[in-house]
């Protein structure tokens, strides 16, 4: 009988170390802050065990439980939705340039963000200053949603949805979501225009496990739902009709996709910026080490998303300690230039 | 010439309210009628104009964390913990410091943060921020009894009233209001001013000017033409260091070398933060901006007598 | 009993203009049937309309006595398999994993195991074992178009554990290929055919192959089914002039009743009037 090729048994080492590496640089991030606290504290705390010492207990222990451990959930959803997200919009618009970007979110929740930071003071006084955490991110997530929505329509007719007029829709929809965040910057006062500028950076800073309970639920069915939308994604990257021809609800799987990627998507924008990078960069390092099979490439993309944006988030929590930088300024710093260096050192086998 | 530059002016004026920070000797400090005798403070203050107040009552040493836009005194970024942007404070950033309290003002965030940092058991003053003289003797108040030196705080809040009142009473003398642009930044001749419900307005107001600019709204970059309507007498540009603007990159432009300000030569070059900070030192910024542009006040001025 | 193929009073329409009008023909597994025409002709809009990709305007297209529309598509998926003149694959695939995805979710009762071996036989079939483990990207035209016939064999593999008997659409399968492996391919698919289980329909721009292969020739001009030409009853040489709009030197020769058009077609230099000449061997 013919030799079965052994890609398989490298890809699930591959696998059990991305787990590996999720879980220590979880315990990194549970461990490290600007707050030094000794491991064996963490550990006594995490699983409730009697304190060894009294000094500063109650602190650390709520710093652990109240601040690192919300945040360190929030960074893996955020990091996991972004990558395994941007995997699945490569997938569908069958270009490895895609992001979540291309259907609107980022443009739509940038530009609700604006309206809610510029316009919210004006309009709705009592939500922008009781709640003006609570009220964008709302607004980013509606964004989203709308803009996504809007670019769905205009791509679909009859039933059928065409992923290169949503793209030329896309391109032209973030250039009046740009436009108007122009129109809204120039409105704005400096410190609206700061706030704007932190926002488009990124933080998970003001992590709590409020934010966790709202993200979670929308991050979940995207991964839930990644091994059924693998067969599909991998039909699709041999072309549409050849999809069609496999058997795949071209359509459907198109609709599927784009909803569960702009609820992922845009909840975790809502609540963390836009943070760029992680849903390009993590799906191509992963197709250059464990091959383009999305049933391997989409719990990968989870896995890695969710390992570097919490080792971003340690990073920018303690680079400038106490005070902390912009998650999305350690992605892009950090993330292109391997990016670029893994360009360089490619294959003559190279080819995306 | 009246193209002064008047940074040295600032410093010898201010000197009187914005003293140098008392450094360290927690000691002194409680004897001087703190009010947790026993237990040593450690305050971070969230606000540029926080920082400043805190310094001008000589308490730095309750001082363990300042936020990124504490640019006065100079020495505050150097010697306390930079807690970053104070719309971006991070909460286990502001718990390392250990503070026993936080002093933020209105606009200091996120709130999340704030209340992360409150459920810690750390106390949060949050302080309005009111851009008039009375608000900026209450700000006074209120942070000086944060700090434990009420009576202190009292004694500078009537000083910075009794300038103001002597700066209304300087204003009362001028006979004809001028004109005024401020300047904000200037960048490839394109300069962002201020208009209506800025604090460049509240400043102009203050020093008995006419705001130029009150056709814009906000912080605008001006139009060469609306320029020309604007007809400043006198313009005002904000710098902070030697790399900034100055008065002859302003000439440069033709636009502005046209304007009744260029002509009799009344361009002035302020610090940024000693105008705009409303704080302390907003009193003596006020009267310097308007003897700058009232020069023949500057004989009537009473403010020596009040010291 | 019903026909595995039936075309009847296919109508395509796009706008104002009629891809294809009133075309009906039948087809049985078994046969090899080949789809020629000039350019524009309609061929791979039919073969469109045969995969179930675009619905006839009017008429229809049915399969086992079931109109296409109606067939779930994943049981219509296991029934046929199309490969396509230009494989557009993007991302960097292995050629083993582009034939492997060719049988997911296709056919009852398949391990992992199972789908595995069916894409390495397929890929032997085709002769490309020794790249099944290279970056399907990097291959060269010819070798990719050997895969995605693979693909399409893999396909029908796994499919047969689910229904049969089955058909293959080919549209233009041969354009990168060379000789040897034009042959080996069309060889490929007529002993396919002659298993009994399967019909093959293939669009070529060769009509000499067409003839070799096919049993029978739909030569579609404008839209419309011009003839339907076979074994017994090969094209005229008139109608090809007329269809073709060229002019043809038949020669004689025994053997393979056709001889490769291209030799003249290259050498005479097109006049103004003249019609490029052909050399057909009737």
């Amino acid at each position: 009988m013919h030799q079965i090729p052994q890609v398989a048994y490298r890809r699930s080492i591959v696998l059990m170390a991305l787990c590996v590496l999720l879980v220590l640089i979880a315990v990194a991030a549970i461990s490290l802050g600007s707050i030094s606290i000794a491991p064996k504290r963490v550990f006594e705390v995490l699983f409730g065990m009697e304190p060894s010492g009294q000094i500063d207990f109650a602190r650390d222990a709520l710093v652990i439980t109240q601040i690192r451990l919300p945040r360190l959930i929030l960074g893996a959803a955020v990091g996991a939705a972004l990558a395994a997200s941007g995997a699945v919009m490569q997938g569908l618009f069958r270009n490895p340039l895609a992001d979540p970007g291309l259907i609107g979110v980022s443009s739509g929740a940038g530009f609700a963000a604006a309206v809610a930071i510029v316009l919210g003071g004006r309009f709705l006084p009592d939500a922008a200053t009781k709640l003006p955490f609570a009220f964008l991110p709302m607004a980013a997530f509606v964004g989203a949603l709308m803009s996504t929505l809007i670019l769905y329509v205009v791509a679909s007719r009859g039933g059928r949805t065409s992923m290169a007029i949503m793209l030329l829709a896309g391109i032209a929809f973030a250039a009046l979501a740009g436009a108007g965040t122009g129109w809204l910057a120039y409105i704005s006062d400096d410190r609206q225009l700061r706030d704007l500028t932190f926002w488009s950076m990124g933080s998970l800073g003001g992590a709590t496990w409020s934010k966790v309970a709202v993200v979670v639920p929308m991050v979940l069915p995207t991964l839930i739902a990644v091994p059924f939308l693998a067969r599909g994604l991998n039909a699709m990257a041999l072309g549409e009709a050849e999809a069609f021809h496999l058997g795949i609800s071209v359509d459907r799987l198109k609709t599927g996709a784009i909803l569960l990627v702009s609820i992922a998507v845009g909840a975790a924008v809502a609540c963390s910026g836009l943070i760029g990078f992680v849903g390009i960069i993590v799906p191509h390092l992963l197709r250059l080490s464990v091959g383009a099979n999305y049933r391997f490439l989409l719990p990968a993309s989870a896995l890695l998303g969710a390992s570097l944006l919490v080792g971003a988030d340690i990073c920018a929590r303690t680079i400038v300690a106490p005070s902390e930088l912009p998650i999305g300024i350690i992605t892009a710093t950090f993330g292109a230039p391997f990016f670029i260096w893994l360009l360089l050192r490619r294959g003559p086998e190279f080819a995306v | 010439m009246k193209i002064v530059s008047l940074s040295a002016l600032v410093t010898l004026l201010g000197v009187s309210l914005a003293s140098l920070p008392a450094i360290g000797d927690p000691g002194k400090a409680n004897e001087s009628g703190s009010l947790h005798a026993s237990q040593p403070q450690r305050i971070i203050a969230a606000g540029g104009v926080v920082t400043e107040i805190v310094y001008a009552l000589r308490r730095a040493d309750v001082l363990v964390g300042v936020d990124s836009t504490s640019t006065y005194p100079a020495s505050a970024l150097k010697e306390k913990a930079n807690v970053g942007y104070v719309r971006a404070l991070s909460s286990e950033g502001l718990l390392s410091l250990n503070p026993t309290s936080v002093i933020a003002i209105e606009s200091a965030g996120p709130p999340d943060i704030l209340k992360a940092v409150e459920d810690a058991g750390v106390q949060v003053s949050h302080l309005p921020d009111v851009a008039t003289p009375a608000g900026i003797s209450a700000k006074i108040k209120e942070v000086a009894k944060l700090v434990g030196e009420p009576v202190k705080g009292a004694a500078l809040a009537a000083e910075t009233d009794k300038q103001f009142a002597a700066l209304s009473a300087l204003r009362s003398k001028i006979e004809k209001p001028r004109r005024a642009l401020f300047i904000l930044s200037f960048m490839n001749g394109r300069a962002m001013v201020g208009g209506r419900d800025t604090s460049a307005d509240g400043i102009l107001t203050l020093a008995g000017l006419q705001n130029a600019a009150s056709t814009l709204n906000g912080w605008k970059p001006i139009s060469d033409e609306a320029l020309f309507d604007a007809a400043p007498d006198i313009i005002i540009a904000m710098g902070h260091g030697p790399q900034d603007v100055t008065v002859n990159s302003i000439l440069a432009v033709p636009a502005f070398a046209a304007t009744p300000a260029a002509k009799s030569k009344s361009i002035f070059i302020f610090d940024g933060g000693y105008l705009l900070g409303f704080g302390p030192r907003t009193s003596s910024a006020a009267r310097d901006l308007l003897l700058a542009a009232y020069p023949k006040l500057a004989g009537q001025d009473k403010r020596s007598d009040l010291q | 009993m019903t026909e595995l193929l039936a075309v009847h009073d296919l109508t395509y329409q796009l706008g104002n203009r009629k891809l294809l009008e009133r075309i009906s023909f039948a087809a049985e597994a078994g046969e090899v049937l080949a789809i020629v025409g000039p350019n524009g002709a309609g061929k791979s809009t039919l073969l469109r309309m045969l995969s179930g990709e675009e619905h006839p305007t009017e008429g229809s297209v049915s399969i086992g006595g079931q109109k296409l529309a109606s067939i779930p598509q994943r049981q219509l998926a296991s029934r046929r398999a199309v490969m396509l003149q230009n494989s557009r694959v993007v991302f960097p695939f292995t050629a083993f994993e582009v034939v492997r995805l060719g049988t997911e979710g296709i056919g009852v009762g398949l391990s992992r195991r199972d789908r595995d071996q069916l894409a390495l036989s397929a890929l032997a079939n085709v002769d490309a074992e020794e790249f099944a483990e290279r970056n399907f990207l990097t291959l060269s035209g010819g070798e990719q178009q050997r895969v995605s016939f693979a693909r399409s064999l893999a396909q029908l593999a796994a499919g047969r554990t689910h229904i049969s008997p089955q058909i293959l659409l080919l549209d233009e399968p041969i354009a990168s290929l060379d000789v040897r492996h034009q042959l080996a391919l069309l060889e490929h698919a007529r002993t396919l055919a002659r298993s009994g289980n399967v019909l093959v329909i293939v669009v070529l721009h060769d009509l000499t192959l067409a003839h070799t292969f096919a049993d029978r020739i739909l030569v579609l001009r404008k839209g419309k089914l011009a003839t339907i030409a076979t074994r017994n009853e090969p094209l005229s040489r008139d109608l090809i002039e007329e269809i073709f709009e060229v002019s043809i030197a038949a020669e004689h020769c025994h053997g393979t009743p056709w001889r490769p058009l291209d030799s003249a077609h290259k050498a005479g230099a097109l006049g103004e009037n003249q019609m490029p000449r052909a050399v057909l061997s009737i």
